[in-house]
Order: structure tokens, then sequence, then C-alpha cells
């Protein structure tokens, strides 16, 4: 097919506005990583559980949608801190401190993300809702029309990564979860209440989801079933910005965005799934870490 | 115990007997039901046949025979359709299987029926192959895609255009619809695809695809995918500024009410092909309207509705014709002669909008029983949407096949 | 201040102290010597709390503290500084030392004991913007004792101070540990290297096999001939004390 750059900048731009969605699920994931020391599975259900609650917020009681939006992030977060609290800490002590990667999390991981989708097929039933936010007339780039609900994502997406930048690296209790991350037993040794961060720390990844989830809602519909594929893009997005890195997460998910979508548009239009994984494939033949995943030398 | 109690026991002990007796005598047909019943339409499709089956037993049943109805729910899932069929005929020891309403579920069951020589009825898959692997078992209730693929492609190509895109869903239906339906554009007009894509059969960001498109310039895009997919891919095709002169063509599964209730204004002009229409000005077809309105709520019913309708009424016409023992030493004999009763149904007029034929030999001429389809196209989207019909088509039997 | 009696802990279903008794007087500098695998950094690992005491009491300034949460112990002014590879290498080094002032929330106390930190190592202030994966051992070192400081402790648990570094930084560390004892910290710390630690205490004790083998003041240990054959090689380096004093 021809090639114009109209053309290019439309797919650059849809890659990055799902690129950015991509990223806040993926930092969600690091965040969990580098604080719990495992790897969840579950995130895409806690994902749908915050397009869900969005959904009520905004469709059935009225409220605003940025407003539905905040509401969405402080339920699920505490539905997150509610699971983490009841179910993973018991996992994660068992192997001695918070430190164990076991199989047992994982396969907890998994198991967790059939009860949430049960859980959601039970409450909400199995048909997907549309999630219609009216936010006036698409905006206009020449040729290519891009529906304010684009825009909005992208801007709010931002202002989340940079609210958690500003709260990681100016705050006190920033500082204590970024302590809690690098080393928990030198955390305890600096006063912190550890089990209180990592708490803090999984409600913030589960508060992040939900706001891709009432984000994605408008633009795809809400469904049971929709986390399964933003797993593993956010996946593919952490594995490619270097697992457990924050920044690497973002970039990770703008890379993904943008390569599926300029895979889809030149290389074939099929499956652009798969596009998210070559790119995975690529980046860590390359650098095996991920694009960020970088070790702090040590000097002896 | 007291002497009341020992009252009530002998009167539960004396009403047992006499029922087991009843029965006894009698005989009960079996009959399996294997669906997707998982979303809301879903889970009325299953509860519209086991009602059906209901009520001709509150009737009297069928030549004083029971129906005993056993529903199970296969997730849309091939494995979970296989273990039910299974699991019906081994273990309930049925008469008919029903099932599935997904073309990938009722694929293998064709196979574990024409094994194991039971009588399959279809009430919703309309992948072409399931009539082609030759069982003599198998019966089918809707149109078959390769007439629906006939009766779009030639709306298509005499009233829109020639000039196709075609985005198409991975999961077996829509995959049957979309190849049928570039088949048909070639053999009929000798037309190309001008844009195909293969997608997820959950696939959410369409924007790409849309972008390719609209530089394309085309005279229609069809969009074959399961409903929720289809509305969404819909909803992002205005998005990305196609304009509505360009036609929106839907698979079989655009009849289905999640398309516009979730895409709203963007199902509007979207046609399609299917068995049955909600605008259809028959006596029966308002009455049935009406019926789905008052028991499941429904504003408009789909086809589904109606097939799982229609194959309640052929079930009930090929038992009462058939000579049935209804013991354990007949239960292969009882099966065949179902299956030979359902062969001999002709001309069935119910709620399809033509005739339903089937015959004996193991053919897709004999087993597609339905070949009229109607073309519909939504004048209005959102969760009260009203429809219209453009046309109704029979095809020829032979359509379709190599 | 500290006074450990009867300790016994270990890990699983190891035992390694085997009944600890130590005391440590207030404002002094004790010292905890032995070789590896002698229990040394598991009896500090049970004062603050990082594992659990399956016999016998730990009292920091009259309190009893066994089996108290980490934080708890911390905010008791009781702090253990680990080794220096246990800095947060990923953080630079003044957000380091600000994760050390955690439990406080007097703003201008935290400022001035920042200030305190960089008069004692300036070499911190000169560095307090990089990363403090980019230091050298002995500026970790000196990151991880700052970092001790900056929570105010009434009590600083030292682990290995001098453990792999070069004899001339750890010179200037003793000196510093030297110069936080008399600002009014009580110090235990815990050393393989037991002549430079001797030098530094007052008092010191011995350990092996998760029990105290000697104890006494750290110029009779020095003297002590059973010392001299077993820890110090027989030679006592005279010339450093000059250097601290």
């Amino acid at each position: 097919m021809d090639f114009d750059f109209t053309s290019l900048f439309a797919f650059i731009l849809f890659g990055l506005t799902i690129g950015v969605v991509y990223g806040i699920v993926a930092l969600g994931i690091s965040l969990i990583y580098s604080g719990l020391d495992i790897v969840h599975f579950a995130h895409g259900e806690i994902y749908m559980f915050g397009a869900f609650f969005g959904l009520v917020f905004s469709e059935h009681m009225g409220v605003p949608y940025p407003l539905a939006i905040l509401s969405a992030m402080v339920c699920t977060g505490l539905l997150g801190i509610v699971i983490e609290r009841v179910f993973y800490r018991r996992l994660t002590r068992a192997g001695g401190g918070y430190t164990v990667a076991g199989m047992g999390m994982i396969i907890c991981g998994f198991g967790m993300s059939v009860v949430l989708q049960n859980i959601a097929y039970l409450s909400w039933g199995a048909d997907a809702e549309p999630f219609p936010v009216d936010l006036g007339e698409p905006f206009q780039f020449g040729d290519i029309s891009l529906p304010k609900s684009y825009g909005l994502t992208a801007v709010i997406a931002l202002l989340l990564m940079a609210v958690l930048h500003f709260f990681l690296k100016k705050t006190k209790i920033g500082l204590a979860v970024r302590a809690v991350a690098a080393n928990k037993d030198i955390a305890f040794l600096m006063g912190i209440n550890v089990p209180l961060m990592i708490s803090l720390i999984f409600g913030l990844a589960c508060a992040l989801a939900a706001a891709a989830g009432v984000l994605i809602g408008p633009m795809q519909s809400v469904q049971v079933e929709m986390g399964y594929l933003m797993l593993m893009k956010a996946f593919a997005a952490a594995v490619v910005g270097g697992f457990g890195s924050l920044p690497g997460a973002i970039v990770g998910g703008l890379l993904v965005g943008i390569f599926e979508n300029l895979g889809a548009a030149y290389i074939s239009p099929n499956h652009k799934d798969i596009y998210a994984f070559l790119l995975l494939i690529l980046v860590l033949m390359v650098r095996p870490s991920g694009l960020f995943g970088v070790e702090v030398r040590v000097k002896a | 115990m007291t002497t009341t109690t020992k009252g009530i026991t002998a009167l539960l002990a004396a009403g047992l007997v006499t029922g087991l007796a009843a029965t006894a005598l009698a005989g009960e047909i079996r009959i399996g039901v294997t669906m997707r019943m998982v979303s809301e339409n879903g889970q009325k499709y299953g509860q519209m046949v086991v009602d059906e089956f209901d009520m001709i037993n509150k009737a009297g049943g069928i030549n004083g025979h029971t129906l005993d109805v056993t529903l199970l729910n296969d997730e849309c899932k091939s494995d979970k359709g296989v273990a039910n069929a299974n699991k019906l005929i081994f273990q309930e020891k049925i008469h008919l299987l029903v099932g599935s309403t997904c073309s990938s579920v009722s694929l293998p069951i064709v196979d574990v029926t024409a094994k194991t020589k039971v009588p399959q009825i279809i009430p919703h898959s309309t992948n072409e192959k399931i009539t082609q692997k030759g069982s003599a078992w198998v019966f089918r209730v809707p149109v078959s895609g390769r007439y629906y693929a006939g009766v779009n492609a030639k709306y298509v190509g005499e009233n829109i255009g020639k000039k196709i895109a075609y985005l198409c869903a991975a999961d077996a239906a829509s995959q049957n619809d979309c190849e049928a339906m570039q088949a048909q554009m070639k053999s009929q007009f000798g037309a190309e695809a001008a844009y195909v894509a293969q997608v997820q059969e959950k696939e959410v960001d369409f924007r790409t695809h849309m972008q390719k498109i609209k530089s394309a310039g085309v005279d229609g895009i069809m969009i074959a995918a399961l409903a929720e997919t289809m509305a969404r891919a819909l909803v992002q095709s205005y998005e990305a500024g196609i304009p509505a002169s360009v036609n929106r063509i839907g698979s079989s599964s655009a009849s289905n009410s999640p398309v516009p209730a979730i895409a709203g204004d963007a199902a509007k002009g979207v046609f399609f092909t299917a068995a049955y229409a909600a605008a259809d000005d028959r006596p029966i077809a308002r009455l049935f309207n009406e019926m789905v309105r008052q028991r499941y709520g429904i504003h408009a019913p789909d086809h589904d509705f109606s097939q799982a309708y229609d194959l309640v009424r052929i079930v009930e016409i090929a038992l009462g014709n058939a000579d049935l023992k209804l013991d354990s030493a007949n239960l292969a004999a009882d099966r065949t002669a179902i299956r030979d009763a359902i062969a001999n149904v002709k001309g069935y007029q119910g709620l399809a909008s033509g005739p339903i034929s089937f015959c004996a030999e193991a053919t897709p001429q004999c087993r597609d029983g339905n070949r009229t389809a109607v073309l519909i196209a939504y004048t209005k989207g959102g969760k009260d949407y009203v429809t219209e019909v453009l046309a109704r088509v029979t095809m020829p039997v032979d359509f379709g096949l190599k | 201040m500290l006074k450990v009696t009867g300790l016994e802990t270990g890990y699983g279903r190891v035992q390694i102290l085997r009944g600890l008794d130590m005391e440590v007087p207030q404002g002094r500098i004790v010292a905890l010597l032995g070789g590896n695998g002698t229990g040394k950094s598991t009896m500090l690992r049970a004062v603050s709390g990082l594992i659990r005491v399956w016999n016998g009491q730990i009292e920091f300034n009259g309190e009893r503290i066994d089996n108290k949460a980490p934080d708890q112990i911390v905010r008791r002014g009781l702090i253990q500084v680990t080794q220096g590879k246990d800095s947060y290498p990923s953080m630079t080094v003044e957000e380091n030392l600000k994760v050390g002032a955690f439990t406080r929330s007097d703003k201008p106390g935290v400022a001035r004991d920042l200030e305190r930190v960089y008069d004692y190592f300036p070499v911190l202030k000169e560095r307090r913007r990089q990363l403090a994966g980019t230091l050298s051992g002995g500026e970790v070192q000196m990151l991880v004792i700052g970092r001790g400081l900056m929570a105010a402790p009434k009590m600083m648990l030292l682990d290995e101070p001098s453990a792999a570094l070069a004899p001339k930084v750890v010179l200037d560390i003793f000196a510093n540990i030297n110069r936080i004892a008399r600002s009014g910290v009580t110090i235990l710390v815990v050393e393989q290297n037991v002549r430079m630690a001797l030098i530094l205490a007052s008092y010191a004790y011995i350990i092996r096999d998760g029990r105290i083998l000697i104890e006494g003041d750290a110029d009779d240990l020095m003297h002590d001939e059973n010392v001299k054959m077993s820890f110090l090689g027989g030679t006592v380096a005279d010339s450093s004390r000059e250097y601290m004093s």
C-alpha cells in the first residue's frame, strides 16, 4: 500500500495513545515486582475490576468521568490491599521475609485471576457493556481524526505518571516505598513499617491498573474477559523496558503500542498482537535485562 | 414414630410408587442440550429451549411420553462441548442431542454423535463444514454459511460495489463467514478483496486497520466477528473518520442484540444476513416477538431465539412421528427412529423466513434444511434498536458446494 | 543501656545463639568480636527485631524489646548500621541519608543532623547528588554510618565497619566512630578485625559457637596471652592510637 506521512503520523499517534495505557498497567506490574518480589498474574483482572468500577460510578451513579476515574482508583486500590493482606501476605511470608519468588506465588496469582473473573462474572454478567463518555467532536489533524477520549487518555496517563514520579522522588513516604522496594531488611532497620508500605505499593499498583481500565472503557467497552490481552501487552511492555524499572515500564508501553501499530500497518495487518512479542524477543536478544534494566555498578 | 408421620410416610411412599410406575409405563424421551450459556442472551437461548420442551410436557407430552431435558453449558469451548456430549450420551443415555451454539463446538461434537449413533440437531452454528463431514446423524436448523455468503455477496456486488475491505476475527464462525464472502465476491463478480486483516477473537483496537481502510477508499467494509468485537470495530470505524457512505457489512453474528446495544449510532446502516428478522410482519412473527419480550425482556428477538424455537417445533414433529419403545434394550433403535423421523420433516413453516426440509442422505444438500436468508439492516442503534428487511432470498440446494 | 541475657535464637531449626549474655553501658564503645559464623550478626539481627528470639531477654534503657517489630525498636533510638554493601545503590547519597531519618518528624533537627553527617564525612557532601552505587567501598561505609546517625540514635549497633576496606580507610572510619561516641551515642561494634576493635572499644566480648567465650576491658584483652595467640597474631599496632585521640 502507498506510503504517506499523514498515515505514518496517524499510526504512531494510535500507538502512543494505547501505549501510555499499556505503560500505566506495566508500571503497576513493575511496582509490585520490585516491592513484593512477585510477578502478579492477576493484574489483568484488577484492571478489569477498575473498568467495571468506573462504569458503575460513571454510568449507573452519574458521577462525572474524571471523578469516576478517581473513585475507581480508590476502590480498586482498596480491593488490592485486601487481596494482598488476606491472601498474598501469608504466602510471601511463608518463604521467609517478603522475598520468596516461588512457584506458589505464581500459582496463587493465576488462581486469583480466575476467582476475580468469576466474581466479576457473577456481579456484572458476561456481556460487554458500552461505556459511552461524550467528550464532543474528535480532534482533526488534517486527514486524521482523533477522538477526544484518546487525547484525554494520553493526558491523564501522563499526569498519573508525573504524580507517581513526584510521590516517589519528592515525598518522605515515596522515599520509604523505594527503600522497601530496594531492600526490605534495611528498610526495617530504618524504622520503616515495611508491611504497611507493601500494602501501599500493592494498592498503588492496583489503582494505576484501575485508571487504565476506566480510560480504556470508553474506547473498547467493558467486559469480564478484557484483562487477558491487557496483561499480555503490559507484561511485554514491562519486560521490554526492563522488569522492575518504572521509567522502563512507561517507555516499554509506548514502544509496544507504536511497534504493534506500525507492524500492522506496514508488515502485515494480520494478528497484530504478535508484534508486541516480536519486539520483546528483539529487545531481549540485544539487551537481556530490557532497555532500562540496568544494574547500578558498585565500585569495590 | 407418631401415627401422623407414619401416615404421611405411607402417603409419600404410595405417591412415589405410582409416580414411578407411571413414568416406567409411558417411558421418557431423554433430550440433552449443550449450548453456550455465558452471556445474558446465551442463557436465554438455552432457557428458551428448556421452556419450550417444558410446555410440551405440560400439554401432556408427546404421544404420552414426557420429555426429560438436561441442559449443560459448554461456554463456547470445544473441549467442554465434547465432554458435555459424552456425558449426555453415556451417563444420561439421551435419545437426542441438541447443540451447540458456537460452530467451533458443534464441529467436534458431530464426530462424537456420528460415532455413538445419536441424532444431533444444531440450533445456531452456521459453519458450512458441519454438514460436510458426511455424518448421517446431524441436522442443521439455521442457514448454512454458504447460503449466507451467496446472498450477502449478491446484494453487495449489485448494490454497494466491488471494492470491499475485510476484518476477520479468529473465531470459527467469523472466519468461515469472511472466507465464504470473499470467495463469493470472487466467483460472482471476479472481485478481489481490497484489504484483509485477521484479528483476535476479542480484538479491542482496530484503529490502524481503519486508517488503512480509510486511505484505501473502499465501497464497503465487511466486519466478520462475534457481536461485541463487531460492535467495537463499528464504533472505531466512525472514530477513524470513515464516512457513513462506506457501507458496513456484518457477519451472521451482527443479528445479536449486543451489536446495536454496544455500537449505538455506529450500528445504523449495518446490514447482514440472518434466518429471521424481528421486523417480519407475519402474524406468527409478531406473536413470537411479543412472547419473547414478555418472557425474557428482549426488545426484539434475533434469529438465535427464532432458531431455538423452530428447533423445538421440528423436534416435536419428528418425535410425534417416531415409533419409540423407550426401554433400555431399544435405546439404539429409538435413536435411529428419531434420526429417521427428523430426516422426514419436510416443508416445516415456522419463524424461519422460508420452509425447512431435511432428507435421508448424509449430505449438506439434505442436512442444511434452511435455505432462506433474509437481508436485514439496522435503521437505529442502541438498546431500542430498529431493523428493516432489505430482501428475502432462497438459495438453490447445491449453492456454494464444490 | 543494652542488656542481653540468655539469648537463644537461630534460623529455621538451626540454633545459632546458645545463651548469650552481654551488656553495653551508656556512653561507652563495646566490641563484640569473633570469626565468621560465630553468631555475631545473628545477635544483631535479634536485637534489631529482624529474627525472633527463642529464649532469653533483651532490655534497652530498662525496657524489654525482644520480639518487638523492627520499626518499634528503631523508634526507641536503637539503630543498627549494616555493612556498606547495604546502602540503596539506586538512590542518591542524600536520599539514602533521608531514609535514615524516616522515623523523625522534626524537620529542623533532621536538617541539623544532615549537616552534622556532612561535617563528619565531607566526601558525602561532595557526592550528595550521586547515586550511592557509584561510591567507593569506604565512602559507602561512611554513608551507612551517616544514615544511622540520621535517625538521631541513642545507641548504634555497627556490623563490621571495617569489612573489606583498606587500612587507611578503616582508620578514618574508626576515628569517626570515636567522634560519634564522644557526642553521646552508645556504640556496640561487631568486628572481625580484633586488633582495631580493641583499640577503639573500652570493653570487649569474644564470641564463639553462640556463647561469650571471654570478656574484659579492651586493654586487658589486648595483652591477654590467649587472645594474642588466637586473634592478634602476636603484634599490636600502637601507632593507630595516636591517630584517633
